[in-house]
């Protein structure tokens, strides 16, 4: 079957303009430059939205964004984030969700060669490689019992640049070497995810199968109907997330909604981040509650795994049982009480799978979030005010300042009170009991 | 030592492990009062190694938890001590104020109270908050100029209680976040059986996890393994744990499992295969609960199985999690 262009012809807004320039086709950069002088045109109608375009924004930069008050201080505005993240607390339910936690997902990394071009800094391609280290690290921070594999879109091909695998450092080593992933020809849409579909098609029912693409091209370059692909995947329970550098298409906004995954353009380098980090919580297992009808959940499952003990490597050598060779560390299957040089794994005697606990524990606190704490406006109707933040010791201050900032959420007393256990906190403690420890010191549970 | 040191201690002072630490049938009983003495003799050369190094003191009593004593509050003030000519005033300081406060908390308590489980995660979280707030240049902060972070901050724990299953999820979340604020945490397990926890606490921040063995030689201890900041101990031999455990505790009944049965969709520990998670509500499909109930490992004692009896390789197929190969329990 020939090579078939999907454009954009049925995409909205901003897009429009760059309708007729895709079937112009993009010629060694030449187009691009026109499209460029299209947007600037354009302009006045960018402006009109909350956020310039990448290029427009090159000399806006964070400390720009910031304003000092009269004082010169720059607390307010650092206030208002703190507030901003309050806020976005209050919001999320305090109830235990249901999350997906063993996942895997195939990251898919556009490497044609619109990634070179300089519209995010120093170019879309090595921001893109930038990004895709830190997603993965912090990836594996919050999913430590996943998988990742890589595939890379080519010069019309797909291409696996890593083999899906739990262990963060072979992952990172994949895309460590620049120089073997140097962008050219065009991107093909369909036989990329094809290829991460396969890979995914021998994983066990519990787990989810996701794929995260980053886009950065406008055309995609496809052997076939790439709404069979669609089709497929949605049978296949794929969920697939696209962060697209360019413009929107809408073949990537289905390819999205269709699976239940999200869609997101890039607006700056910034935002390029966020929308990749907003794709690394555990998806709220939505897809598991709408087969509330049938008498069992086909996705979730009760699994028998085993804690191991870690012999330290003074202890008497022996000979593992995976790769047969002599050594003094390793972990001892509970069951069978078999040597493995590393966890998480299945045990080869006895079959059981080995997980360290701290693995399984890293993800509870998706499960038992710390409830939000009240911002204290006065003290009128406490009797005896703790004079102390109840975590860090810190003295609360007296009254509120003159010039109070209101902003909502916030308190004025620099006072939050736990629901639970009525014990006031500072401002930083209760940031970081919500987003780092994830227990309150009060409730100690 | 050229680097300032910060050191938090949590002290577990729970009056039932104390008395039983105590009893002169133990081998090498340790008394309270013994106890606080090589302690306060190690605080005060922690204080005197650097002039820059700072200390918080924490508290775990039943039911609840307490700052003992911090160096950057507690800035010399109120306290009148008696001038004493042989003493240097710092260390008078710090003794008196741990000394009375610890007393006050212990004659304040009830009776009934004494039987509270100890507030070990609330000490340990506050510890955190408390080097958070250094770290971070706070907002809150007014004095300009405050002295530059300390770095290598550690937090060491004197555990004399067993376990308590239920504090579980809040140590490991205390653990995850010692990892990120770069926090070590050492362990000093002065009387009773190993804490599992407490293990893998010290074990995942790269501390040392000691067991005494002569928990009147406390000072010796101290001295030789826990003085050095952990910078400097990587260049000395500090004893390391032998095995970690790194067992579990159910959701179910707190048990502490070795092997347990997991929920695929929230990753809840439960001891028995049960029909539905009650952490998430998630029902498990009956074939699942059928094989895994044929496959039941023995009968777990609460100790560690040290041995159980291999099964037979069709038994193992069915065992082996995720590939429902033939279902020999059902029917
Ligand atoms: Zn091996
Ligand atoms: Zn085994
Ligand atoms: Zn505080
Ligand atoms: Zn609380
Ligand atoms: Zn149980
Ligand atoms: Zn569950």
């Amino acid at each position: 079957m020939p090579p078939r262009r999907i454009g954009d012809a049925d995409s909205d807004s901003d897009v429009s303009i760059l309708d007729d320039f895709d079937g112009v086709g993009r010629g060694k950069g030449k187009g691009k430059g026109k499209a460029i002088d299209r947007r600037v045109k354009d302009k006045g109608k960018g402006k009109a939205k909350e956020q310039p375009y990448a290029w427009e924004a090159a000399y806006t930069r964070s400390w720009d964004t910031v304003q000092e008050d009269e004082a010169g201080s720059l607390q307010g505005a650092v206030q208002e984030l703190i507030a901003r993240g309050r806020r976005r607390r209050l919001l999320a339910p305090a109830s235990a969700i249901r999350r997906t936690i063993i996942r895997h997902l195939i990251l898919v990394i556009d490497l044609s060669s619109s990634m070179m071009d300089r519209d995010m800094r120093p170019t879309r391609f090595d921001l893109m490689l930038q990004y895709a280290r830190e997603f993965i690290i912090e990836w594996f921070d919050q999913n430590p019992l996943g998988q990742i594999g890589i595939v890379g879109m080519r010069s019309g091909l797909g291409e696996r640049i890593g083999e899906m695998t739990g262990n963060p450092q072979e992952v990172l080593k994949a895309i460590s070497e620049r120089h073997k992933l140097e962008p050219g020809g065009e991107p093909s849409l369909q036989n990329a995810i094809d290829m991460a579909r396969s890979s995914m098609s021998h994983l066990p029912v519990h787990s989810s199968r996701e794929i995260t693409i980053i886009f950065g091209s406008l055309t995609t370059c496809d052997p076939g109907n790439i709404h069979d692909t669609l089709e497929d995947c949605i049978k296949d329970r794929i969920r697939i997330s696209i962060v697209a550098l360019a413009a929107e298409m809408k073949i990537c906004r289905d390819l999205c909604d269709k699976t239940g995954g999200q869609f997101g353009v890039a607006l700056n380098e910034g935002h390029f981040k966020d929308l990749l980090f907003e794709l690394i919580p555990p998806p709220v297992a939505r897809a598991l509650a709408r087969t509330g009808g049938a008498p069992a959940n086909p996705a979730a499952d009760l699994m028998i795994m085993g804690f191991p003990t870690r012999l330290p490597d003074t202890s008497p050598p022996g000979l593992c049982v995976c790769h047969s060779k002599l050594k003094s560390e390793g972990f001892l299957c509970p069951r069978c009480r078999a040597k493995v040089c590393d966890v998480p794994t299945d045990c080869d005697i006895c079959g059981l799978m080995i997980v360290s606990s701290p693995h399984l524990a890293r993800s509870y606190h998706h499960l038992f979030p710390v409830k939000a704490y009240q911002a204290v406006i006065s003290l009128e109707d406490t009797p005896n005010p703790a004079p102390s933040c109840h975590g860090c010791s810190t003295a609360f201050r007296e009254a509120a300042p003159a010039m109070a900032n209101t902003s909502d959420g916030m308190s004025p007393l620099g006072r939050y009170r736990c629901p639970d256990c009525h014990n006031d906190f500072c401002t930083d403690c209760d940031v970081f009991v919500h987003d780092v420890v994830h227990c309150c010191p009060g409730c100690g549970k | 030592m050229d680097k300032a040191s910060h050191l938090s201690v949590v002290i577990d002072l729970s009056p039932t492990q104390w008395h039983l630490c105590s009893q002169s049938s133990n081998p090498h009983p340790l008394p309270l009062q013994l106890f606080l003495s090589q302690l306060l003799a190690f605080f005060n050369s922690h204080i005197a190694c650097k002039d820059e190094n700072s200390l918080a003191v924490f508290g775990a009593f039943p039911g609840k938890s307490i700052l003992l004593y911090s160096s950057t509050t507690i800035a010399a003030e109120e306290h009148s001590v008696n001038a004493d000519a042989n003493t240097y005033r710092p260390f008078k300081i710090l003794d008196s104020t741990i000394m009375d406060s610890i007393r006050d908390q212990l004659e304040a308590l009830e009776l009934l109270e004494a039987e509270a489980p100890i507030g070990l995660v609330g000490a340990i979280t506050k510890s955190l908050c408390y080097i958070n707030r250094l770290t971070i240049p706070s907002s809150s902060t007014t004095r300009a100029g405050e002295q530059a972070v300390p770095l290598d901050p550690r937090i060491l724990i004197f555990s004399v209680s067993p376990d308590q299953s239920s504090s579980y999820i809040p140590i490991m979340n205390s653990i995850f976040s010692a990892q990120k604020l770069k926090v070590t945490i050492d362990v000093c397990k002065i009387y009773g059986s190993d804490s599992v926890f407490l293990q893998q606490a010290a074990h995942l921040t790269g501390g040392s996890y000691l067991h005494l063995d002569r928990p009147d030689a406390l000072l010796q201890y101290l001295t030789m393994s826990f003085l050095p900041p952990p910078g400097i101990r990587q260049l000395l031999s500090v004893p390391t744990q032998d095995k970690i455990d790194f067992r579990a505790a159910c959701f179910c009944h707190k048990r502490i499992v070795d092997i347990g049965f997991v929920c695929s969709v929230c990753l809840s520990i439960f001891c028995n295969p049960v029909p539905v998670c009650s952490t998430c509500r998630t029902k498990f499909p009956i074939k699942t609960l059928q094989r895994l109930n044929a496959s039941r490992p023995l009968p777990m004692s609460n100790a560690t199985a040290t041995s159980s009896v291999p099964r037979s390789p069709a038994v193992q197929d069915a065992l082996r999690n995720g590939t429902p190969t033939q279902n020999n329990g059902s029917k």
